[in-house]
């Protein structure tokens, strides 16, 4: 009784030391933060005996546990490495490669969220997840609409794509200027989806597109007679080239850049 | 001389059952099992996974460990018993004894495989609902490979101390599980290593072959031929280590 009596004593005073005592360990305060500390793949696959998919979970657990904990480092500096661990050792595991795509960008780690969606996409490749959130990595923390555009039309050849998946990358061809891409696709999904809301939004981008077009047939008309460019879109009524200047049914007004004539959307 | 084969055979599982490590072992593993539930709970949606993979792992570490702590020890404790000798002195042949012993432990390893097997399914389906068939097979696949491995340490046992066997067991156990790694080596080899590691490959027992685990959580049932060459190789290789097994022990002079 004693004895335990003075093991009570001692672990009191150990855990008022560890959680109150200043102790730093360079300049992170060891008590409350350990980093997790990955295995190479090959390694972790070796010791493995053979239940990589348990060690793949083991991995998946100390991820959740670091990323919900916090880090004293300012970034999670383990995290893309814990993603490309558990998806090294669990080649099929789709749920850690959508985690993972959804928040490593955000974490400061977009081109490895790209290569985790890379790898994905090559070892589930009927997922349309895969691309789809890949595409959005490319839209959201690269800019690159191209590249948002090209995986959003992998996604949409796969079974179970939604609707709104090929309409996605006309949007993005549109976003890169890419315009009769982006109206070709658009036209394809008006045509074939079943999906009413898709077929309208495709149609009004559709129309908007045909309007783009139009107005710059009429600025190249203006260009030919007057050999400069209009400085905004009415100067082609007042020049009688056309009637007036339509109305998107997206509800975006046209702009005209009298440097060069391109017609674009107004970001107003 | 099948009656004396079941009377070792019986008997020797009544000993293991009076060993204690046995209980901690198997009550130790179902502890894991029903803690996959934990596990699962703080895994993003996975439980499933997650309990499939770490209950199937338990069984695995589990059932080795009473291969490599209890296999090792039954021809040993005999030998320094000297009830050894009062078995031979009867008429039981020298072969029934080791096979009696094998098949003893067997029996021992069955039953704490199904204990947890058991506990696996009702943890899984009281969280899921639902026990994909591949489970099963995978559970028994453990059991197997637990087996094969028994046939090993008794080889072992045979002719070492019971710590050198269970090391001995355990080389065979990390070998056998790395053999596509020694299979890539052997590829990229020169000429001389490459038969070296190649004979290594055919010569040590694949425990890969046995690996139905990982498939359990995408449910990918073996086929009806996979299943069958698994069998056939657990057959003939243990028909294999029990023969070299039993010629070993035959030379044994107590």
């Amino acid at each position: 009784m004693v004895f335990l009596g003075l093991s009570f004593v001692a672990q009191i005073n150990y855990d008022s030391w560890r959680r109150y005592s200043p102790p730093k360990l360079l300049g992170v305060d060891y008590n409350v933060y350990i980093e997790p500390q990955p295995l190479s793949p090959s390694l972790a696959k070796a010791v493995s005996f053979g239940s990589t998919e348990f060690l793949a979970d083991y991995y998946w657990l100390t991820l959740i546990q670091y990323y919900g904990g916090g880090t004293p480092y300012g970034k999670y500096r383990k995290l893309a490495e814990l993603f490309s661990l558990v998806t090294d050792l669990s080649p099929k595991f789709q749920q850690a490669y959508q985690t993972g795509l959804i928040i490593l960008p955000g974490e400061g780690f977009p081109d490895q969220a790209i290569t985790l969606g890379e790898k994905g996409k090559k070892n589930l490749p009927d997922s349309w997840e895969m691309p789809y959130y890949t595409g959005l990595v490319h839209h959201i923390y690269k800019k690159d609409y191209v590249s948002a555009a090209k995986e959003f039309q992998i996604a949409a050849t796969k079974k179970d794509a939604p609707p709104i998946t090929q309409y996605f990358a006309g949007i993005y061809y549109k976003e890169a200027d890419q315009r009769q891409l982006a109206y070709q696709i658009f036209k394809t999904v008006h045509d074939t989806t079943k999906d009413d809301f898709v077929r309208e939004r495709s149609g009004k981008q559709m129309v908007h597109l045909e309007m783009t077009f139009f107005l710059e047939d009429a600025v190249a008309k203006y260009h030919q007679r007057f050999g400069r460019y209009p400085s905004i879109l009415q100067e082609l009524v007042f020049k009688q080239i056309i009637k007036e200047v339509p109305i998107s049914p997206l509800g975006i007004n046209f702009v005209i850049d009298p440097q060069n004539g391109k017609v674009s959307e107004s970001r107003k | 001389m099948r009656k004396v084969l079941w009377a070792i055979t019986l008997n020797t599982f009544r000993e293991t059952l009076r060993d204690k490590l046995l209980y901690s072992l198997v009550g130790f593993a179902v502890l894991v099992i029903a803690a996959s539930l934990l596990a699962g709970s703080v895994s993003l949606g996975q439980d499933a996974r997650v309990i499939q993979d770490f209950s199937l792992t338990a069984m695995l570490v589990f059932l080795l460990i009473i291969t490599y702590f209890i296999g090792t020890q039954l021809v040993f404790k005999e030998v320094e018993r000297k009830t050894i000798y009062l078995v031979l002195s009867k008429p039981v042949s020298r072969e029934t004894f080791y096979l009696g012993k094998f098949l003893g432990l067997c029996l021992t390893i069955l039953v704490a495989g199904l204990i947890m097997a058991v506990m696996f399914v009702i943890v899984l389906f009281a969280k899921t609902h639902s026990v994909p068939t591949a489970a099963y097979f995978a559970a028994g696949a453990v059991i197997l490979e637990a087996w094969l491995l028994t046939a090993v340490s008794l080889l072992f046992s045979s002719f070492t101390s019971p710590l050198s066997s269970a090391i001995y067991t355990f080389g065979v156990t990390l070998i056998g599980h790395g053999s596509a790694t020694v299979w890539l080596l052997s590829q990229k080899a020169s000429p001389v290593i490459r038969g070296i590691l190649e004979g290594v490959y055919y010569l040590f027992p694949n425990l890969e072959k046995f690996n139905l685990r990982n498939d359990v959580v995408f449910n990918l049932t073996p086929s009806a031929s996979q299943v069958g060459l698994i069998l056939l190789y657990f057959a003939s290789y243990t028909v294999f280590l029990l023969i070299l097994g039993v010629a070993v022990f035959r030379k044994d002079e107590f």
